[in-house]
């Protein structure tokens, strides 16, 4: 038929002639729409019906269309007569695609078919939700959602028309209200949006800081949890994987599918697999998050699966790494796997392939068949003996590497063909030793893990998007179990880089000293650094599961480190860039115990003593001789307070050396009930210990330091200098036997949390996070 | 030195210090064969193609393996274990179970391994390493290694321990060091199997029963025999006694050399010096100087020769006249062989190697129907194999006549064909090696020997004397053999003398002692030894009292046995007793003799595979020493100082019991008789 012929098909049934030109650019709503045309006598359709078909065509998913010649009489003789009808008898075949016939009275019932509402029920069904709503209505006239109203009517009629409804509702609000006044008409004064982002969220917490804890936690459950988000996401359920876009229903599905449930017992199952020859990295932390949250959620399990179909050398420490970092994030995988535990099956089933005439041995070169439309293989139909001889030749190693391929025979969506399942590679497996010498493909491999496993969502990110079809199509030709493959959106964060070889390349440089140099966005340096994990996932719960590729500024991981720490990471003194203070008048012989609040929004929760003695130091920077304008610390003539002490003193006199520096000051003290109260209180320490304090700077100038049109030199030549201060701090005594990944808050500077590198005789912090407010006026 | 140069100098040595570590280092790891630190691209790459080869060779060469096990895939048979201890009769093979309980365990842990060795050891004398050792573990790392796969000993040694099935013999089994495995034998176990020796006896471990030749002895018609058919005789009918104790049917053969061209040479100087022969037994008792006399005139006179060989020919063709004189000659020959044999105690069938005439004839037809013999300079002769290598068999010779091949030929012949022997022990010098191993390859080349049959050469080293040269009388003639056994008598008599025997036995028991010491000190002395090397002959040595030695061992039995006796338990009621209780082996010394005496059907079934007995003598020796280890520590019968006897430890007694009769049995086997006083 020519394009020409189908428009005037199309238009015959109803369709304007632009509405059918735009329905020829869809090839899927075209296919259905002529299949309908051709099931059904145009000439005889009552007037609107012809719509109601078009509607059926948009609205039928592929796997349902066996069904479409029943469902194109019921809507051709008048029995589905609504849009409504159409979408409830769609459901009902979805629901019911396992079973071979239709039962004709629960289908008819799910579609209301015979049913008729009358307008007089209409009515009275509109008066009687309306009555509910009376005073609110009155109260807010037309501003008041008369959605809520449509709604009820809608389930106590369920076959009413929505159109009628909605007349119906309009004439008895303006029955009631009269027409818009001027008011009614006025724009809507904004209404107070709902905290969105954890930044945000932090603001807030932060105001509530001096209302008192219980504000807070009322603020923090705002914030979405992994639980609550996994829960809300549109997913099938397990044993209905048909109903999921893009399924594909064989003959064997409904057997499988029950076998399925019986062996999962109806339990969701999903998996986390990474390739076991890296570290993980933030971006882990999303997948990790999905699978393990979506299947926590919902009282399923979840499995750790080392794809490790690639001879490489794997090392014992990656696998201890990812298992240690999915423990770290609260996570327990249901079982550890491994691809290459299924080996034996998978060259079963390619060999059950090539007997079904659906794989074959090419011998192509790699550079062939790479790049945009590489020609096809002259191999594709060369007899299914001899693919299985060739097969096994490869398995036995009689041809070298590079010389023959295992192919399958479909095209994906991007319109790659016949990608590789199997190929040559002389390398030892770390878990099969030298029993193979070829491997199978990304591509042959996910989906039968999967199905093997008994995976009820395969999560993965957007980019496999394309590969859902071979997907579908490898498992059905296998005739086994097939999963459902969801994708989201890959989480990128900007400032860093991730990729294993380039940080490796930092490594080598010297740039960054380790993996988990906690200057990266690897998951060990992000411990390292002291974010907490509840940190990292609240993070991945804010970004939510959107399908969208997004680049995350560090940023917001900070606002959620911060929102946690603020709440559990308790406050000591510390002085950085330690001034000497002596105080003449001290008014004690001996020294005086000052007691600090571990969270000064909930003194009562706990505490710690130090002290104050005769010599104590500030920062530094809280003195000025020549103070700027605003200054509200300590000067010449400005006293300042030392928190928590219940002291203000006051310069009597400067020493400095012969250089000029400022190296003592003499003040007075005095208690703050006496003295004028002074702009600002600052931190102090007292007989304090020396610490080692590690200050980190983002690594990167560049938002993306890979990217050639941002950074032409490459994304070594993006690093800044002096990324990393080292420097030793003064800390109140109480902080001795801290032990390693503690975190504190250092009174008015930051968020800090011990490092491994710390020993007996040296403690050492790293700065996980500044404080957002500058250190203050 | 000032500050500075000191300074400059710990700069330097300190950068030395770190250069050398470097270097260290390195060397550490060229030492390993890692040359990754080189990173020289070409020598990556090359590396990496090595690696790439060999992983490719490995694949290969797996599926040549399943290839060509393909079709012949034997479904690998595993043993049945024991797994009650009343189903053991006494008679178990500890070494044999164990082997069993770690095949299984080996190939429950790696079944992909071909043929995963199974290596089974006692573990010496440290209680520390338990009782044996399964040191499986590191060849089968090995192999692993070379399948690629990461592992060290150890976790492989903990694999096997993870799989090893439960049995009534072990107590419990460990990982001891860098993969050992230490296995300790369950006491109730070896309890229960030393009672029922007490009970039922000594008795063979089960073995399927075979029919087997033994060629032993084999001295040469009209010739004295000399220490080395003595070797043949003594080795050949100790490894009959072991045979015939596991209930084999053994044919003890004489293979005589009867037949050549001597006995022309000895009829015609018979039938000149002799002539009324037939009806007169001619006194030829003297045969060697018979022999000698014959000889020279067959060097030194023509027409003699001439004669002789016409003899040769009628003695061949039958002619009964000659046949006569033959046999005669013959029947004074065995008629000297048998008082050597008497006096040993040895049981023999006499065939010499006339059986074989006809069988010959019957050979070489074959051999030449088979197209397997080829002239050679007249003669007929028959390589061992198609590449003709080694040395060729004569089998015709250039006028007709056979030679030691052939008849040997037809002697395998016989020994396959007729009396359908499945093993054959030929027991003669190490210098016959090749020659046999000549006639096994032609014997398989037609045919003869097949379905894995094979010859057995029990070789052993001459007899040296105490000069170690060889072992000759001080005027240097060869030593009779009667000579050396009357000699062996004097100096056992001299040596009970010596020791005051003659004092405390009877004339009758005393003789009994003075034969078992002689003979029993000239066998022991033969057969304690590896019978591959030379050995040398000596009568002081072997008559000490003290060491590996018959005498010591005779000695400690009859001491054994006198335990009993002193305490005045009959054995009759040393069994009733058995009734009642039994033995326990809760000492540490008893549990040491109760594990040695439990290794003898493992020390039999091992003589009966390698033919070597002196394991058995030492095994013989380790008993007696073991349980002079235990009589010193564990009283059996307790007394006063009057000498009354205050108590009777009848377990200990019973274990005694026991001990003599493992020691009896090993006697037996080694063809020496003991005597219950010495």
């Amino acid at each position: 038929m020519s394009p020409e012929e189908t428009i005037e098909g199309f238009k015959k049934i109803g369709l304007s002639e632009q509405k059918a030109k735009e329905t020829l650019k869809n090839a899927n709503v075209t296919k259905f729409l002529l299949q309908i045309l051709s099931e059904v006598d145009v000439q005889k359709l009552q007037p609107g019906v012809g719509l109601l078909l078009y509607h059926l065509a948009t609205k039928i998913k592929p796997q349902s269309v066996g069904k479409l010649p029943f469902i194109c009489k019921y809507i051709a003789d008048g029995r589905l007569d609504s849009t409504l009808r159409i979408d409830a008898a769609l459901e009902y075949v979805l629901s019911h695609l396992n079973e071979e016939n239709v039962s004709i009275k629960e289908f008819e019932e799910a579609c209301g078919v015979g049913i008729v509402v009358t307008p007089e029920q209409v009515e009275l069904a509109v008066e009687k939700h309306m009555a509910k709503y009376k005073s609110e209505l009155l109260e807010k006239r037309y501003r008041f959602n008369s959605g809520v109203v449509m709604q009820a009517v809608r389930s106590d009629l369920k076959w009413a028309d929505g159109k009628a409804i909605k007349n119906e509702v309009d004439v008895q609000i303006l029955d009631l209200l009269g027409p818009k006044t001027e008011a009614d008409l006025a724009p809507i004064p904004k209404a107070e949006k709902k905290a969105k982002t954890s930044s945000e969220i932090s603001k807030k917490s932060k105001k509530e800081d001096n209302k008192g804890a219980a504000s807070v936690v009322d603020s923090s459950e705002e914030a979405v949890s992994i639980s609550e988000l996994m829960k809300k996401l549109p997913f099938h359920v397990p044993g209905e994987n048909f109903k999921s876009d893009g399924y594909i229903v064989t003959p064997s599905t409904k057997k499988l599918l029950e076998d399925h449930l019986k062996i999962t017992g109806g339990k969701v199952r999903t998996r986390f697999p990474p390739e076991p020859n890296g570290i993980l990295h933030i971006g882990h932390a999303k997948a990790i998050n999905i699978n393990f949250g979506y299947a926590a959620a919902h009282d399923g399990i979840c499995f750790l699966r080392y794809d490790d179909t690639n001879p490489e050398k794997e090392e014992e420490k990656f696998f201890i790494g990812i298992k240690d970092m999915v423990e770290w994030l609260g996570y327990t995988p249901y079982k550890i796997t491994h691809s290459s535990d299924y080996f034996d099956q998978l060259y079963e089933w390619a060999v059950k392939l090539i007997k079904k005439e659906l794989a074959y041995v090419c011998h192509q070169k790699a550079e062939e068949i790479k790049g945009y439309n590489p020609p096809p293989s002259p191999w594709r139909n060369r007899p299914v003996e001899e693919s299985l001889h060739l097969f096994e030749d490869m398995k036995n190693g009689k041809i070298d590497e590079g010389e023959a391929t295992l192919r399958m025979k479909i095209t994906l969506e991007e319109g790659k063909q016949d990608p590789v399942a199997y190929r040559i590679k002389f390398k030892p497996h770390h878990r099969t030793g030298s029993k193979w010498c070829i491997y199978p493909t990304y591509d042959y491999t996910h989906c039968l893990c999967d199905s093997i496993e008994h995976i009820t969502h395969s999560l993965c990110t957007k980019e496999f998007q394309s590969r859902r079809s071979s997907y579908y199509w490898l498992c059905n030709a296998l005739d086994i179990y097939c999963p459902v493959q969801w994708e989201y959106g890959r989480l990128n964060v900007n400032y860093t880089v991730v990729s294993k070889r380039k940080i490796a390349k930092l490594i080598d440089e010297g740039i960054v000293n380790d993996w988990d140099d906690p200057r990266l966005f690897t998951l060990t340096a992000l411990r390292r650094r002291g974010v907490p994990s509840v940190a990292v996932n609240a993070f991945c719960a804010a970004l939510g599961v959107t399908g969208a590729v997004g680049a995350v500024d560090p940023a917001l991981l900070d606002a959620s480190v911060r929102d946690h720490l603020n709440l559990t990471a308790p406050r000591v003194m510390v002085v950085l860039d330690p001034l000497k203070i002596t105080i003449t008048n001290f008014p004690s012989d001996e020294v005086i115990s000052v007691t600090v609040p571990d969270f000064p929004n909930d003194p009562d929760k706990s505490s710690h003593k130090v002290v104050l003695d005769r010599t104590l130091y500030i920062e530094a920077s809280d003195f000025k001789e020549q103070p700027e304008k605003g200054y509200r610390r300590l000067t010449l003539t400005q006293s300042v307070g030392l928190r928590h002490a219940g002291y203000i003193i006051k310069v009597s006199k400067v020493n400095k050396d012969s250089s000029g520096k400022v190296v003592e000051l003499e003040c007075t003290a005095e208690s703050t009930e006496n003295a004028e109260k002074p702009k600002a209180f600052i931190h102090w320490v007292s007989q304090p210990i020396g610490v080692e304090v590690r200050l980190y700077e983002p690594l990167f100038k560049h938002k993306n330091p890979e990217d050639p049109a941002e950074v032409p030199g490459g994304f070594l030549s993006d690093c800044r200098s002096d990324t990393l201060t080292i420097s030793r701090a003064y800390a109140d005594s109480s902080i001795k036997g801290a032990k390693v990944y503690d975190k504190f808050q250092f009174e008015r500077i930051g968020f800090f949390s011990v490092d491994p590198d710390t020993d007996s005789s040296n403690i050492v912090f790293n700065r996980t996070v500044s404080l957002k407010e500058d250190s203050g006026k | 030195m000032s500050d500075v140069d000191l300074k400059s100098v710990e700069a330097r040595t300190l950068k030395a210090e770190k250069e050398a570590k470097l270097i260290e280092e390195e060397l550490e790891k060229l030492a390993r064969g890692d040359l990754s630190f080189v990173s020289d691209p070409q020598l990556d790459k090359l590396l990496s193609e090595n690696e790439k080869l060999k992983h490719r060779l490995a694949i290969l060469e797996n599926a040549i393996k399943a290839e060509s096990s393909k079709g012949v895939s034997k479904p690998k048979k595993r043993p049945t274990l024991i797994t009650d201890i009343m189903s053991i009769e006494g008679t178990i093979c500890v070494m044999d179970e164990l082997k069993n309980i770690f095949a299984i365990a080996i190939e429950l842990a790696y079944p992909d391994l071909d043929d995963p060795p199974v290596v089974i050891t006692l573990s010496g004398n440290n209680p520390k390493f338990g009782d044996y050792q399964c040191n499986s573990a590191m060849p089968i790392s090995q192999l692993l290694k070379a399948k690629n796969v990461k592992t060290n000993p150890r976790e492989v040694a903990n694999n096997i321990l993870n799989k090893t099935p439960s049995s009534p013999l072990v107590d419990k089994v460990e990982v001891a060091g860098a993969g050992f495995l230490n296995i300790y034998l369950n006491r109730t176990f070896a309890e229960h199997v030393l009672n029922c020796i007490l009970r039922f006896g000594v008795k063979p471990p089960p073995v399927k029963r075979n029919r087997i030749v033994v060629d032993f002895s084999s001295p040469n018609i009209a010739k004295e025999m000399h220490v080395g058919h003595l070797r043949s005789t003594i080795i050949g009918d100790s490894i009959c006694r072991v045979l015939e104790f596991l209930n084999h049917d053994v044919l003890r053969i004489n293979h005589l050399g009867d037949w050549g061209t001597q006995f022309g040479m000895l009829i015609a100087h018979l039938q000149e010096k002799f002539p009324n022969y037939k009806t007169h037994s001619p006194p030829i008792s003297d045969l060697q100087a018979f022999y000698k006399e014959s000889k020279t005139r067959f060097d030194e006179d023509e027409e003699f020769k001439k004669r002789a060989y016409l003899c040769v020919v009628e003695l061949q063709s039958g002619n009964p006249d000659y046949t006569a004189a033959w046999k005669l000659i013959c029947e004074v020959s065995r008629q000297e062989f048998q008082k050597v044999y008497d006096r040993l105690d040895i049981k023999i069938i006499d065939r010499g190697e006339s059986f074989y005439q006809s069988r010959m004839d019957a050979v070489v037809k074959e051999l030449k129907e088979k197209g397997l013999l080829e002239e050679d300079e007249g003669r007929l002769i028959m390589w061992g194999s198609a590449e003709r290598t080694g040395i060729p068999l004569t089998i015709v010779k250039s006028g007709g006549g056979y030679t030691y091949d052939t008849s040997d030929m037809a002697t395998i012949k016989q020994r396959v064909e007729e009396e359908k022997c499945g093993r054959f022990i030929y027991v003669t010098d190490v210098g016959q090696y090749t020659h046999f191993a000549t006639i096994d390859m032609c014997a398989r080349r037609a045919g003869i020997l097949k379905n894995g049959l094979k010859m057995e050469h029990v070789g052993f080293g001459v007899v040296l004397g105490e000069d170690k040269k060889k072992f000759k009388t001080r005027s240097g003639d060869t030593i009779k053999l009667i000579d050396l056994m009357d000699e062996g008598l004097r100096r056992a008599l001299d040596k009970l003398v010596e020791k005051g025997r003659d004092k405390v036995l009877t004339p009758e028991e005393l003789k009994l002692a003075q034969e078992a010491v002689a003979y029993g000190c000239i066998k022991y002395a033969d057969l304690s030894h590896n019978r591959i090397n030379d050995y040398i002959f000596s009568f002081d040595k072997m008559l000490d009292d003290k060491g590996n030695t018959a005498v010591y061992l005779l000695y400690a039995l009859t001491r054994i046995q006198s335990i009993s006796r002193t305490a005045q338990v009959s054995l009759d009621a040393l069994l009733k007793e058995a009734g009642k209780t039994s033995i326990k082996l809760t000492h540490e010394s008893e549990w040491k003799l109760g594990k040695v005496l439990l290794r003898f059907p493992d020390v039999i079934l091992k003589v009966t595979g390698d033919l070597f007995l002196h394991s058995l003598c030492e095994y013989l020796y380790e008993i007696s020493s073991t349980f002079t280890e235990f009589y010193d520590k564990c009283y059996c019968v307790e007394k006063d100082k009057g000498g009354n006897i205050v108590k009777i430890f009848y377990e200990r007694l019973m274990l005694c019991e026991v001990t003599a009769r493992v020691m009896t049995k090993c006697f037996e086997i080694l063809g020496i008789k003991t005597v219950s006083k010495m």
